[in-house]
């Protein structure tokens, strides 16, 4: 998660307007979904791989890490699909040539809408997101609260390393008994300094004569239409190209 | 005298369930005076501060904003805290949006002002805080310090007359202090009120006009840092150490190496300038 956060806020593309990288993600995705997925998914994965990481400087091993961990609950799904199950003449067990088809085709599908995922998640930040939802008209309240809970993760997360680190220091897991009281205490202690915690940031917006909205600047992005040109250029020939191979194996 | 730009007249607070706080507090401060509130850990003076801005509302006495009570309705409370801002001691209270710029916008777009206009106030506060460089940067992204010169910035966007700090050196290295020491040196010359909390007596008797000492809720005194601070018996009370360079002058005067009438510097920099421009009474020591 912090891998995801740290790709996002620093990749070279982290300043362009999320709706250009929303506009490729989001239809790499269509594509990949309505397309035939045997051409067309790895196609997107080739292309959302090469945009994030020759365009964006995302670390291979990042994206093949945010690609890794999804996977791990697809290929057994993959396996139960390819599989046919014989009951009628004692249990048999095998693969039938439409059943392999299918699992490929669907294992196609996912991980090419996967790195679609993949691809924003690690060259925008989840508060451009956000900023863009919030333009689009959804509720401010949502939009503040989904703000606020992604900045508290962060707060929150470091001060429970903080507390299990000097949980460790006293030997609070040195015994898998002790580690066990040991969270069962951390968690206590977290939830009470989360409302402590709360309760100042309250103190510090007031301050700040905070009444209704948390109303602060947007960013502003460079203007690119070319990008939105190149975007559409990319999509449609990775349309082209995903029927057009899927026409000829035919 | 003029009229004192804050005014706080026999302040008592105790903490819901009855746990006193603060009693029988009376002093006021000047206008573009640097105050510095000195007190032991527990001694009161994070509630103080919360009191000067109307974050707690006291259970006897008054706070006064240019002579007149504060209100504690909505429309008060707004006018006080455009006025007097407050930074709260941990930095990871205060920053609450996405990236610095952000944060900092918060408060002036909450006084009312347009777009355009925060965003000069953002790139005028963050300029101050020497961190024009990090508007973008995400906030959970930033070095203690950093967080800390934020959390400043995003109430300095907001211009106001009277800056409370809670311990606002609290947590910094050298360089950081000093940095904020010169940044608070150029609100002072700009005609800004200064009052910070803090338990060092050295910075306080290197930085501020005024102190006032807590102990145990209780103002014991309020005056001039040279006179406060002087006072063995007071200092003692407060379970405070006296100022090092002022015990230092105070032995060497005792030891006859300067004049009993010299005043003594007020920080370490005083002290190793008079001693380096070969200052005529520490040439008595050859003698």
């Amino acid at each position: 998660m912090f891998a995801i956060d740290r790709n996002a806020w620093t990749n070279r593309w982290s300043r362009r307007h999320p709706l250009e990288k929303l506009t490729l993600a989001l239809g790499m995705l269509a594509l990949a979904v309505t397309l035939p997925p045997l051409t067309t998914g790895p196609l997107v994965l080739t292309v959302m791989a090469a945009a994030a990481i020759l365009g964006a400087g995302v670390g291979v091993r990042d994206f093949a890490l945010v690609l890794a961990v999804p996977a791990a609950f697809l290929l057994p799904s993959l396996a139960l699909i390819a599989l046919a199950v014989d009951l009628d003449d004692g249990l048999r067990v095998g693969l039938s040539a439409a059943a392999v088809r299918d699992a490929a085709e669907v294992g196609a599908r996912s991980v090419a809408a996967m790195a679609c995922l993949a691809f924003l998640v690690l060259t925008t930040p989840v508060t451009d997101v956000l900023t863009v939802l919030r333009r689009a008209g959804l509720p401010t309240a949502v939009i503040e609260l989904m703000f606020l809970i992604y900045r508290l993760v962060f707060v929150f997360v470091e001060r429970a390393v903080a507390a299990r680190r000097a949980q460790a220091a006293r030997l609070g897991y040195a015994t898998r008994r002790q580690g066990v009281r040991s969270l069962g205490l951390l968690a206590a202690g977290l939830f009470q300094r989360a409302l402590v915690q709360g309760r100042r940031m309250e103190t510090g917006l007031a301050a700040r004569g905070h009444i209704d909205d948390l109303r602060v600047l947007s960013p502003d992005w460079p203007a690119a239409p070319r990008a939105y040109a190149h975007i559409a250029t990319v999509l449609c020939a990775v349309a082209a190209a995903g029927t057009g191979l899927d026409g000829l194996a035919a | 005298m003029t009229v004192p730009i804050l005014d706080v007249r026999d302040l008592s607070y105790a903490y819901p369930g009855g746990i006193p706080a603060l009693s029988g507090i009376g002093f006021a401060i000047g206008r573009g005076r640097k105050l510095a509130v000195l007190g032991a850990n527990g001694s009161g003076k994070t509630t103080l501060l919360l009191h000067l801005n109307g974050t707690l509302r006291p259970t006897g006495g008054t706070v006064r904003l240019d002579g007149e009570p504060v209100g504690y309705d909505r429309r008060g409370l707004a006018a006080w805290r455009r006025r007097v801002g407050l930074v709260l001691q941990d930095p990871e209270d205060q920053l609450f949006a996405a990236t610095v710029a952000q944060d900092v916008s918060f408060g002036p777009l909450n006084a009312g002002l347009t777009d355009a206009e925060a965003r000069g106030r953002v790139d005028e506060a963050l300029t101050a805080m020497g961190i024009a460089g990090l508007a973008g940067r995400p906030t959970h992204m930033l070095s203690f310090g950093q967080k800390r010169r934020a959390a400043i910035a995003g109430i300095l966007a907001m211009r106001p007359d009277v800056l409370l700090l809670d311990e606002p050196t609290a947590g910094l290295d050298a360089a950081g202090l000093g940095q904020l020491l010169a940044t608070l040196d150029g609100l002072h010359a700009a005609g800004t009120t200064l009052i910070a909390s803090t338990h060092d007596v050295d910075l306080a008797y290197a930085w501020a006009d005024d102190v006032a000492v807590l102990d145990g809720g209780r103002l014991l005194r309020h005056g001039g840092a040279e006179a406060v601070l002087a006072d063995r018996a007071l200092l003692a009370e407060a379970r405070l150490p006296g100022p090092f360079v002022l015990d230092l002058w105070q032995a060497l005067r005792a030891g006859g190496l300067v004049a009993p009438d010299a005043r003594s510097p007020r920080s370490r920099a005083g002290l190793l300038s008079l001693i380096g421009a070969g200052h005529p009474l520490f040439g008595r020591t050859g003698e």
